[in-house]
Formats: C-alpha cells, structure tokens, sequence
C-alpha cells in the first residue's frame, strides 16, 4: 500500500470524529486534495472484506462500521445506547433545521403545541445550540443546528437534506395522486339501460 | 378484565387535524368542516376520558374548528358581495399546510436516523486527546454547555447540609449599658461575678465586657478596687456609694 494511505488510514483510525479534507491536506506531507480524495478511494476499495469502511460525514471523513455489524455493536453497547429522538423531537428540529435561527414561539406556531420540554431534550443531545436572541420584543433565545446534528443523521452539510421546494412538490404530488385514485376508485354508475 | 384501547399518539391538534382528513380521504384544501369537526370534537373526548396527557392545545383548536363551522353557516353580509370573498378556513388551511411540510421533514429525519444509527464510528475517550493548536476547542463549547455544567456541580452540593458560622458580636456599647444596669443596684460587684452574667461565654465577650469596663472607669462612671496584684476586682456603683 502506497505510504500516503497509509498516513491517512492511521489519521481516521485515531481521529475522534470525521476530519475534513482541509485537515487532511494540512497534515498528509505534500499531498493536493486530489490526491487524498484518490487515497480514500483506493482505502475504502481495500476496505471492501473489512467490516468498515470510509464515510463522508458532517463536512469530513471518518471509519465508520458496516452497518449489518450494528445488531453486535449494539449488544456490546447495550447500557449506553441512546435512545432515538420522539417524533415531536423530530418535529421541533426539523422546524429549527430549516427555519434557523428561530425562536421557540416560531416553532410552536408551526407544531401547534408547546415545545419547552423537546428543545431541552435536543439541546442535551448537543443536536441545536442557542444562537443569541432576537432583537424583537421579549428578546427570545434563538435555536439553530449544530455539526453534532449532522453527525447524528449522518449528513455531510445541511444540503443534503430535501429543499423545502423539494418537499413541497413531494406533497403536491402525492396529493395529485390520492386525488387520481379517487376519481378511478369511484364505481361506475349503474347503467339503467343494461336490462 | 380491563379494556386496552390502542388510540393513535398525536403531537398535536394540528397532527390530529391531519390524520383526520387523510382518514377521510378528503382534499386539505376544501376541508368539510362539519364532519371533520365532529370527529375531532370525538377524539378529544376519548382522550379527555382516557385521562391522557392532554394538552390544553386541542380544546383550542376545537374552539377554532367550532367557529370556522359557524362562520360558514352564517349568511354572507350584502356589502361583501363585491370583494373578494376569504374562505374561514383559509388560515386553518394554510397552518395545516405548513405543518405538513415540517411533518414530512420529520419523518425524513427518522428515516436517517435509523439509516445512520447503524453505522458506529471508533470511539476514543475524550481526555486522551487534545487538539495540538487550541488547546482546548473552544468553539465547540455553547453556553448551554456551561450551563449544563453548572447544573451538574450545583446538583452535586444540592444536598450537602450547609453550615454556617454565625459570630456572636458583642459591642462595647451594649456592654456598657449592661454594666451599669447591673451595677445600679448594688453597691459591689467582682469582676468574676460580672462575668459570669455576661450571656455570651466567647473571648469576645469577655474582652468586649473590659473594654466596656475600662470606658466605665475613664468616664468615671464607676469605681474599681484591688487588694494586690491578681487578686479579685472590685467593682463600686459611685453613686451608691456616696
């Protein structure tokens, strides 16, 4: 195996969380970022009877576990395995993702319903942060997303998430569909003429 | 034998809203209020006798719902007829369409969640290893984590119980006027018996009770007597005596 992959493998397997190209180019001696993106490339094909390999995570690179080796990992783990975030966690961050950065009102005006509990949750998962405060009456506190979101859902930036123009025509069109299906769905009139 | 009914967990009147018209099978945008009204009316009071942890957010929204059905009951006013006519539900439609969006980006995130918890990066205790440059990375540190932190020490003397050393003082003034309240009605007192009165058997009291003494005898004010060195002290109320 050539020298510069093996510095690189030696860097992911230390490192304590994904490390960025940029990063990368700094410490790996005389190496352009071609050439590292080359080297990832030919470490994750000598990867391929590993049980890892490398993943582009959070603006970085890092080894990471295949994932049908999760059911073992996780019985390693058992006591220390988080648990996933409810589906109001769910809610609130994904109003906080693409609304940032947003007050707590905003948020319950969008979910319609009180929010206090779940942004603490998220913030103790580290997954938001506080931003500041808006400069409008009550000065509130002002959420946004943090890198430990992305890592969590395993995104490389914000962009890999659908655009809300995305999700809007996703919406359209599967409402165009149920639409379709109910007007086929509908029996035929009898027809009086058939005796 | 008890009965378990299973009901749907809404986040929301707003989630239930759309359940209901989904149900339905009827169009988000000519939502039929009557018969979505009952139906949400019919959860909230399934929820209510189930004693779920119910929100006060539902019985607002089946205010809404009740008064969006009246207004669409109510006849038009004449003078409206020429402008543009706005729907009731028109906001209520427009909220629901919001919340959808974010609904569906929930359900993105979920979905890539399960996808990405089954990926496990190599862990590394944290304190092995600092970053060369910083020191410390203190970017990534927010001040929810100060605050947490802070949260975490305080909760750790929380139930420590506190002591508190209260010392007793005892001023010259107060001691004067104790003197001279004793001394007034007695012709003759020892030093030893004075300080045995004193209510506070601390240093300070005592060096408190000869400094008040002392200011007694420069005012004149009262009479100290000595048979010899280190013998008892003798204290005369002067006026007493006279």
């Amino acid at each position: 195996m050539k020298r510069i992959n093996r510095i690189i493998e030696s860097l992911l397997f230390a490192a304590d969380g994904p490390i960025s190209l940029k990063r990368l180019a700094q410490i790996v001696p005389d190496a352009d970022d071609d050439q590292i993106r080359e080297s990832i490339e030919e470490l994750n094909n000598h990867y391929q009877d590993h049980a890892f390999g490398i993943v582009r995570i959070a603006g970085g690179f890092q080894l990471v576990t295949r994932s049908e080796y999760h059911e073992h990992i996780q019985k390693m783990y058992a006591a220390r395995t988080r648990p996933r975030l409810s589906q109001a966690a769910l809610e609130a961050l994904s109003v906080i993702a693409y609304k940032q950065p947003v007050s707590r009102i905003e948020i319950e005006a969008v979910r319609g319903v009180n929010s206090d509990g779940v942004l603490g949750t998220l913030l103790e998962r580290g997954v938001i942060e506080i931003r500041g405060r808006a400069e409008t009456v009550g000065r509130p506190l002002l959420y946004g997303t943090t890198e430990e979101f992305l890592k969590y859902f395993g995104l490389n930036n914000q962009s890999d998430l659908p655009s809300m123009e995305e999700i809007e025509a996703m919406l359209r069109e599967r409402e165009e569909e149920r639409q379709e299906e109910e007007v086929t769905d509908r029996p035929e009139p009898p027809s009086e003429d058939a005796t | 034998m008890a009965y378990r009914i299973k009901l749907e967990n809404f986040e929301g009147p707003l989630d239930l809203l759309l359940f209901l018209i989904k149900k339905n099978e009827v169009d988000i945008y000519d939502i039929p209020i009557a018969p979505i009204t009952r139906q949400y009316l019919e959860y909230v009071q399934l929820m209510q006798v189930l004693d779920l942890d119910f929100a006060s957010e539902f019985i607002l929204m089946a205010a809404t719902l009740i008064r969006i059905k009246a207004q669409m009951l109510l006849p038009k006013p004449q003078i409206a007829e020429e402008m543009e006519e706005i729907d009731p539900r028109q906001e209520l439609m427009a909220r629901l369409l919001e919340y959808r969006k974010y609904k569906e980006i929930a359900h993105e995130l979920g979905r890539r969640e399960s996808k990405h918890r089954l990926y496990h990066p190599r862990t590394i205790a944290e304190a092995d290893y600092f970053d060369d440059e910083t020191g410390l990375e203190f970017g990534q540190v927010t001040l929810y984590d100060l605050l947490s932190a802070f949260n975490e020490v305080f909760r750790r003397f929380e139930n420590q119980p506190v002591h508190q050393v209260i010392t007793p003082r005892v001023s010259v003034d107060e001691q004067i006027k104790f003197i001279k309240a004793f001394v007034k009605d007695r012709d003759q007192i020892s030093f030893s018996q004075l300080l045995q009165q004193v209510h506070l058997k601390t240093r300070a009291a005592v060096i408190g009770t000869l400094i008040a003494l002392l200011e007694l005898i420069r005012s004149k004010s009262i009479l100290v007597k000595q048979s010899g060195p280190f013998s008892e002290i003798w204290i005369f109320n002067p006026s007493a005596s006279n």
